[in-house]
């Protein structure tokens, strides 16, 4: 379903009219309309897509509507709802890159949500949005997915996680587990399926601890390392238990 | 304890809000501990004016824990002046961004007022600057007025923003929330509401705050509203605030904290209702003057949903960020302040 499609079958007649009226006003009037939208646009779930509410979703067709015939003017003109948007407009700032013009202009602003603390921001960037798959370079996708770990968030909400995996990322995956044992502390077991394409001494060794484990999803994401790599010593595993 | 009080005596501070000179700190009396939440169990607060930029978690989770629901944060200075347009931008979308965050995570509701302070007004250059940076704040959601504006010095420069921010707020159509001075207060409270007047602003848009006895009676006559600051020795202690609304009922009248980074104390509210219900004031007068009227005065702004934290906010966990600034990973949100072990 398109964008347009997904607010007309929630919206209210009231909200349709406003939206059509500021999607087709010129540029400064639209800006403005950007920062009005909860006043004409209440904030409710999207019934199809439950991450975004109505008030973002309006917010998103707006910057859609922005003309990019002048690229100079249309950065200006995000740069500068972006230098000065509330928390909820930078979260619909953040959902709205993959559908921006210019796409590779707002790779360092997209590392900037991934720095934020405000977890509206934060989700908005990293949880089914295509944009850090698709522009992010490796290490800024390694900040994103450590980030997610560290914080406790669900990285199973990234969208194209599976393909970014890389070795550098299954490198740093242990790492962090080695120390958050120390501390006595746990790893989310969803995390280990990034690393059986990237398997070696130091990751079999966790594989092995891990089999060890008292948690339950510890040990069955261990047997799926086992059965979804070509390493042979953690295929063994297998075979031995 | 012993250094801290040489420290202070002998590096006298301005103090951030109100100082009437002529008025002498009071010596510290000897009190039997009162278990003042007991009193106000239940109730629910809300503090139009306290600066928590400058406070810690502690105090959110004090807040909380003593009813305060909702709040509103004035823009202000930051104890000494800005030297430039960014940082002055910085301030305002912090207002508007991290400390809505942060204090959401207390299930507190965070509302604040943009507007240019009188002190920095009197840098007329970047004054004039940050003027134009003002519209693009003043419209954003949960913005509920233009302040904290209004006179300090009383200089030329002063009233010169002051008036251009009086514009500001009709035209946003928002309530105006006016600092009234340190010193000449009462000829400085009778001008800012004569200019608010003169450029044709509702008295019924406009709150009127850092009142004592000497002022409130003509700002309550005229119509505006009256807010009162409980702000230990330099501003109203909660007693004598209780004798003023016994005095002059609750109407129009409202009573914040305007806690900052000066000595303050961030639950003066629910502390004053607390001393109000021990001293036999009414609970419907208390409920106005902690809760009711802020709402009514402010909610003119068209920002204030009453329903966004009449009932106990439920904290969304998906809006609960774990970094490592607040909410380290894997921790119990709530810190148990009195236990030696910190896990």
């Amino acid at each position: 379903m398109t964008l347009p499609d997904l607010f007309n079958e929630t919206a209210i007649e009231s909200e349709k009219a406003w939206l059509a009226q500021k999607q087709a006003a010129p540029m400064p009037a639209k800006l403005a309309a950007f920062v009005a939208v909860p006043r004409f646009v209440s904030r409710r779930p999207v019934p199809q897509q439950p991450d975004w509410t109505m008030d973002r979703l309006a917010r998103v067709l707006l910057l859609t509507a922005i003309p990019a015939d002048d690229e100079a003017a249309y950065v200006k003109a995000i740069e500068t709802l972006f230098d000065t948007a509330e928390m909820q407009e930078l979260a619909a700032l953040y959902t709205a890159l993959p559908y921006l013009a210019f796409p590779q202009k707002w790779h360092f602003r997209a590392t900037e949500a991934v720095r934020s603390n405000m977890g509206p921001v934060f989700d908005a960037i990293a949880f089914g949005n295509p944009y850090p798959a698709q522009y992010f370079t490796e290490a800024a996708w390694n900040q994103l997915v450590l980030k997610c770990i560290f914080n406790d968030k669900p990285i199973t909400r990234i969208h194209g996680l599976l393909d970014r995996a890389n070795a550098t990322l299954a490198h740093d995956i242990s790492e962090f587990a080695h120390e958050r044992w120390a501390a006595g502390r746990t790893v989310p077991a969803e995390v280990w399926q990034l690393v059986p394409r990237f398997m070696n001494e130091t990751l079999l060794a966790d594989v092995k601890k891990l089999l060890q484990s008292p948690s339950k999803a510890d040990r069955e994401a261990a047997r799926q390392v086992c059965e979804a790599t070509d390493y042979n010593a953690a295929k063994q595993l297998m075979y031995n238990a | 304890m012993y250094i801290m009080h040489c420290t202070f005596s002998s590096l006298p501070m301005n103090p951030s809000h109100a100082q009437d000179e002529h008025e002498v700190p009071a010596q510290p009396v000897a009190e039997t501990p009162v278990d003042y939440m007991a009193h106000i169990k239940g109730m629910r607060f809300f503090d139009p004016h306290i600066h928590m930029t400058s406070r810690t978690t502690d105090d959110y989770q004090a807040m909380a824990d003593a009813g305060i629901v909702a709040l509103i944060e004035p823009a202000f200075w930051l104890g000494q002046p800005r030297t430039g347009l960014a940082t002055f931008k910085d301030y305002y979308a912090s207002l508007v961004g991290w400390e809505r965050f942060r204090s959401s995570q207390f299930g507190i509701k965070h509302y604040c007022t943009i507007g240019l302070n009188s002190r920095e007004a009197n840098n007329e250059a970047l004054a004039e600057e940050v003027m134009e940076l003002l519209p693009l704040f003043a419209y954003k959601e949960g913005v509920v007025g233009i302040g904290e504006i209004g006179f300090d010095d009383q200089t030329a420069a002063e009233e010169k923003f002051y008036r251009a921010q009086l514009e500001l707020a009709k035209e946003a159509n928002l309530p105006v929330q006016i600092h009234t001075p340190h010193r000449n207060k009462k000829e400085g409270t009778e001008r800012s509401m004569a200019i608010a007047l003169e450029h044709g602003l509702d008295p019924g848009m406009v709150i009127v705050d850092h009142n004592n006895e000497e002022t409130v009676k003509s700002v309550l006559d005229r119509g505006f509203w009256a807010a009162f600051t409980i702000y230990p020795f330099t501003k109203m202690g909660n007693e004598r605030m209780v004798e003023v609304v016994r005095q002059y009922g609750p109407g129009r009248i409202m009573v914040n904290s305007a806690a900052d980074w000066g000595i303050s104390d961030p639950l003066a509210v629910p502390k004053t209702a607390a001393l109000m219900v021990m001293r036999g004031i009414s609970p419907d007068a208390i409920r106005l003057v902690t809760y009711q009227n802020a709402i009514d005065a402010f909610a003119q702004s068209g920002q204030i949903n009453e329903a966004d934290f009449a009932t106990p906010m439920l904290i969304d966990q998906s809006e609960k960020f774990n970094g490592n600034t607040i909410l380290r990973g894997g921790q119990q949100p709530r810190r148990d302040a009195s236990s030696l072990l910190i896990k």
